[in-house]
């Protein structure tokens, strides 16, 4: 009994631990899908608060922070369904509020590329931000967005693309067609 | 120039992204050793991940948060955002007490629905530093009556910080309110267990168990003036 309670303890400190070492974290994530600091932070808190309801679901602490953005990701999608439903339908897309004059004080190549990936459809930003900024493996994005491993790798191919061509300048050729595929991937 | 036609990009996004196995991967490098072109797409694809994580390595934080947060901030960074936070919370506490008769006194919001329709804004940040059970009674039954008070077409948000004393509130072991607190949850009523306190009382070998609604992460001050510097209403319990 005692070593059970003090088991559970140490689980529910680690818990706690987890969800302060991993808001920074979770904020940068909804910051990069939502270029809204304030949704962010909310999403973040909603994100904290449904962990803590449902910390008893995660079994295995080495995927925690799966688990997390998996919640993270979830809020968000609640949060455009809601209100797509109170806006009759319409098609939110959520844009950056920040004001010229905060542009004009951030460097212009971050500015630029944070309107780029905000440019892009939800589903690639979400995939590309996942793998480049969390570094988390293709099979981890599947998990967290709940979709197969061959859309993560296509919705990236598609958000890499677009990125490049705003930002590299360098569109692929017509005549560039691969004719080879990944065999395997980790 | 050799152009590199074999190569494709998804092929490219899993060798920048350590995603292929050690075999493709030494193809691949042999390859981009023939080809320039093939090199200059290794290096764009790169580049354009570089510029991404760069990109979002600083975040804004959000607006209503103090300059100079916790995250990358020096102690003396800290100590001055703590003393700014602590005049501005102090200031503001004054000027709802002295232009907000109505929402200036926990006693007088409690049952007094029509005036609370009638504040200013719509939402509330109950701070509560007492261990009193009265006083957190006190502030659970504000939260109830400041929620079942409000215009139903402009729903209204509330939020509960407990610190020093107060933090009994949320203490699983402590608390005589768990199932008001759980009630409260379910109606939307946001609880956070400031985290100096719970450091304080775990450096004194205190285990501090929360209740599942409570959430750390913030210390009270933090949270006051975040919720203040958004507009929303304080309440000193």
């Amino acid at each position: 009994m005692a070593y059970k309670q003090l088991f559970g303890i140490s689980q529910r400190r680690t818990f706690r631990r987890l969800l302060s070492n991993n808001r920074e974290r979770l904020y940068r994530m909804a910051y990069a899908w939502t270029s809204d600091p304030h949704l962010a932070d909310d999403l973040v808190q909603q994100t904290l608060l449904k962990a803590l309801k449902n910390q008893k679901q995660l079994r295995d602490f080495s995927t925690a922070e799966g688990w997390l953005f998996r919640i993270l990701s979830n809020c968000l999608t609640d949060y455009r369904r809601a209100r797509r439903e109170f806006l009759s339908g319409e098609n939110i897309e959520i844009v950056d509020k920040t004001t010229p004059e905060h542009h004009l004080k951030h460097d212009q190549m971050i500015q630029k590329v944070r309107q780029a990936v905000q440019r892009l459809p939800l589903n690639h930003r979400q995939v590309v931000t996942l793998v480049d900024l969390e570094e988390f493996s293709y099979a981890s994005v599947a998990q967290i967005l709940d979709i197969p491993v061959g859309t993560v790798m296509s919705r990236l191919c598609r958000g890499r693309r677009a990125l490049r061509e705003q930002l590299l300048e360098m569109k692929p050729s017509e005549n560039q067609r691969p004719v080879t595929s990944i065999k395997r991937i980790k | 120039m050799n152009k590199d036609i074999n190569t494709s990009e998804e092929q490219l996004n899993a060798f920048v992204d350590g995603e292929l196995e050690a075999e493709e991967r030494n193809g691949l490098f042999a390859e981009a050793e023939k080809s320039a072109d093939l090199d200059q797409r290794i290096c764009q694809h790169r580049k354009l991940k570089e510029l991404i994580k760069h990109a979002y390595r600083d975040v804004p934080e959000p607006k209503r948060r103090l300059p100079g947060g916790r995250t990358r901030n020096s102690m003396l960074n800290l100590a001055i955002a703590a003393s700014l936070a602590l005049v501005l919370g102090l200031t503001a506490g004054m000027f709802l007490r002295g232009f907000l008769p109505s929402v200036s006194s926990p006693e007088e919001l409690a049952g007094s629905g029509s005036q609370l329709a009638a504040a200013v804004t719509e939402n509330y940040i109950l701070h509560v530093a007492s261990g009193q059970p009265e006083q957190m009674k006190l502030a659970l039954q504000t939260a109830n009556d400041l929620l079942s008070s409000a215009d139903p077409d402009r729903p209204r948000r509330v939020e509960v910080v407990a610190n020093e004393q107060g933090i009994n509130l949320l203490r699983t072991d402590v608390t005589p309110y768990s199932e008001e607190i759980s009630a409260l949850a379910a109606k939307n009523v946001v609880f956070y267990a400031c985290t100096k306190t719970i450091q304080r009382l775990e450096m004194r070998g205190i285990e501090v168990q929360l209740v599942p609604e409570a959430i750390p992460g913030y210390t009270a001050l933090d949270r006051v003036v975040i919720r203040m510097k958004d507009g929303w209403q304080y309440i000193k319990i």
